[in-house]
């Protein structure tokens, strides 16, 4: 017997399409009839994606989903990038998920942390953004994916505004594998300004009663910046922007990135870096960079996402940010993670934790948000082959072997030795290596970045380059030397760090010749949103929980 | 509320300095006020004097008092520090900027 298959999915999607036939109109529902149709079109044992990140949210279709029962659901395999609302939740809770491969669970990490006490969470892995994304081509492919566009024409073709995200990503495994994507959108036009997803990728619309969740993840108000995240700032300037002359990268999101953008204007053109440094960004388009883009410093940017209130700027700004035909924005969230991860000279950015050996983590004990996209970036990819100068430089310090690339990405980790509250980053073991943890995830610890991935660990210290380290001993001395007074830097000897800073592994400011006097939030090319809005002349315009006159 | 004094063995400050003392940040919430003084004690040592509102950290205070006066010449200095529950990560910064005024003048 023929036990091949063949084309059985095909003939299935067409019986689950028919059983909603006298539901829709077409392609289009109602909202009222979303949990019916959603009752009909998912069957037992369906790998079920719901679209939703960090920022962007098919929220109601996911709350029309959270009002089935068990019986019209179940056994569901869920694939999803974020686990963000309550909704999600709420799937658990009701017993229909039988297993969940997921990136990121921010908002409702302690939710999920409960979960895995409770032995309630049955995880396959978390996964990196572009790693999942793969999956879906392999062996995750969703049989439905729930999805959020900005407007529908009346073919069913997508408009996805700004907040193209990862929409794409999830579509296109969907469609051309017989899978059912329904899209909720904010509204039906009869033409679009441009179309993003083609009607014939998309089986049902619905016009959401509001518009989908979108969170104003990347805005930092520069009020907020402290006079030491300026001087961690200046000295990453310094020590390895100046030194290394970094032209292409990713900020991560955080206070001290955000002071590294508006130093370039002020402190950074004073030390004549401009055109030499920061001048290809792969990046969303965080309201701190209008500074350093007015002042001329920045030749482009693309974004993984959108960034709220900045829709005016980047359309007036198209010469930078990557537009539609329609003048607007586009983001990608896929193709972005792909260009951080080859395309960069440097990724940056913030964690809660770093153990001795410099692995990082964002899970604690009571609160597991697993990774979104810095791991695709903070990495090192060995598929690369392309010199730049930084590359190059940053490769031959950390003295490549005979079967090693010549080049490196620098992975610069930058935070203060203690978060709020007086509790340390440093620590001996990251929390993400409990063991209820590490048995829910297969025994996998949730490791952000990886110590051998990150070249340098900037603190208010100075700087640690890891790259430069000849040994794991020799690593752990030169974190401890910029642990500051957390436990794991009390340890440190003094000979060793004075060894290690005769060589340059470690570097006090002075060393990179900062002058700590200066460091100032004055220096700041803009002290709040309103200097931000300035800056834009009038282009930015900032959600309103950011605005106080 | 804690109070407390050592000395620190430190290489002698520069001869001549732009200012006879100098201070950094200011006594607020969150923040620290560091006073450096040029002085007539002993110019191998560093004299300190601590008051913070946030008992509990005197160990952390020492080792971080200790660093700065091995790695910065302050012998012959006095340093005052009044403290209202800052961040520890802004210690060595207030340090810092005090000597550098010291030293080198407000500019």
């Amino acid at each position: 017997m023929n036990t091949a298959k063949t084309t059985l999915r095909r003939q299935n999607k067409a019986q689950r399409l028919e059983r909603v036939a006298r539901l829709a109109r077409g392609k289009f529902v109602s909202p009222d009839k979303v949990p019916e149709v959603l009752k009909r079109i998912i069957e037992p044992g369906d790998r079920l994606c719901l679209e939703g990140d960090n920022q962007k949210q098919a929220d109601f279709l996911a709350n029309q989903l959270a009002t089935l029962d068990k019986k019209d659901m179940s056994d569901i395999h869920l694939v999803m990038s974020c686990i963000t609302l309550p909704a999600h939740i709420q799937l658990f809770k009701k017993g229909m998920i039988r297993q969940v491969d997921f990136c990121y669970a921010g908002p409702q990490g302690t939710a999920v942390a409960d979960f895995v006490k409770a032995k309630m969470f049955p995880v396959g892995a978390i996964h990196t953004y572009n790693e999942l994304y793969a999956r879906y081509y392999i062996d995750l492919t969703p049989r439905v994916a729930l999805i959020a566009a900005a407007q529908a024409d009346r073919k069913g073709n997508l408009f996805l505004a700004a907040n193209t995200e990862e929409t794409p990503a999830i579509v296109e495994p969907t469609a051309f594998s017989d899978g059912i994507v329904f899209a909720q959108v904010n509204e039906i036009v009869d033409k679009l300004p441009r179309i993003d997803i083609p009607a014939d990728q998309v089986d049902l619309v619905v016009q959401a009663p509001y518009p989908m969740h979108l969170q104003a993840l990347f805005t930092r108000d520069p009020a907020a910046i402290t006079d030491v995240q300026v001087l961690m700032a200046m000295v990453a300037l310094r020590g390895i922007y100046e030194k290394y002359e970094v032209q292409s990268l990713n900020h991560g999101v955080g206070f001290n990135t955000a002071a590294i953008e508006l130093l370039l204007p002020t402190y950074a053109e004073r030390l004549g870096l401009k055109g030499k440094i920061c001048k290809y960004w792969m990046v969303n388009p965080l309201p701190t960079m209008i500074p350093a883009i007015e002042a001329g410093w920045v030749e482009s940017v693309f974004a993984v996402g959108g960034e709220v209130g900045m829709e005016r700027y980047t359309a007036a700004r198209s010469d930078i940010f990557f537009t539609g035909r329609d003048g607007s924005f586009h983001s990608n969230r896929a193709m972005g993670q792909l260009a951080g991860h080859y395309a960069i000279d440097m990724f940056i950015g913030a964690s809660l934790q770093i153990d001795v050996n410099g692995n990082s983590s964002t899970v604690s004990k009571n609160r597991i948000t697993g990774f979104g996209g810095a791991p695709n970036m903070g990495c090192q990819p060995t598929g690369r082959r392309h010199p730049t100068k930084a590359w190059l430089k940053a490769g031959a310090e950390a003295n490549p072997g005979p079967g090693s690339p010549p080049g490196r990405k620098l992975v610069v980790q930058m935070v203060e030795t203690f978060q709020a509250g007086r509790v340390p980053t440093f620590v001996e073991q990251l929390d993400a290596a409990e063991p209820s943890i590490r048995k829910a995830l297969h025994g996998v610890t949730p490791v952000m970045i990886y110590g051998d991935d990150v070249t340098h660990i900037v603190t208010e210290e100075g700087i640690a380059n890891l790259a430069a380290c000849r040994s794991i001993a020799e690593r752990q001395a030169a974190i401890r030397a910029v642990a500051g007074y957390t436990p794991v830097g009390l340890k440190r000897k003094k000979r060793e760090t004075e060894e290690l800073r005769r060589r340059g592994i470690v570097q006090l400011p002075e060393d990179v010749g900062v002058r700590p006097a200066e460091a100032s939030r004055s220096l700041l090319a803009a002290q709040d949103i309103k200097g931000l809005v300035r800056w834009s002349n009038g282009l930015y315009d900032p959600p309103p929980q950011f605005v106080d006159w | 509320m804690e109070k407390f004094a050592k000395a620190f063995p430190s290489k002698p400050l520069a001869a001549k300095t732009a200012k006879p003392w100098a201070l950094a940040g200011v006594v607020g919430s969150g923040n620290l006020e560091v006073l450096l003084e040029r002085g007539g004690r002993p110019s191998d040592t560093m004299e300190c004097h601590v008051e913070t509102s946030i008992p509990g950290y005197k160990a952390s205070w020492l080792a971080a008092l200790a660093d700065f006066a091995h790695n910065y010449p302050a012998g012959g200095t006095k340093v005052t520090i009044n403290d209202q529950g800052a961040p520890p990560v802004l210690v060595n910064l207030r340090l810092r900027q005090a000597y550098d005024h010291l030293i080198k003048g407000d500019k």
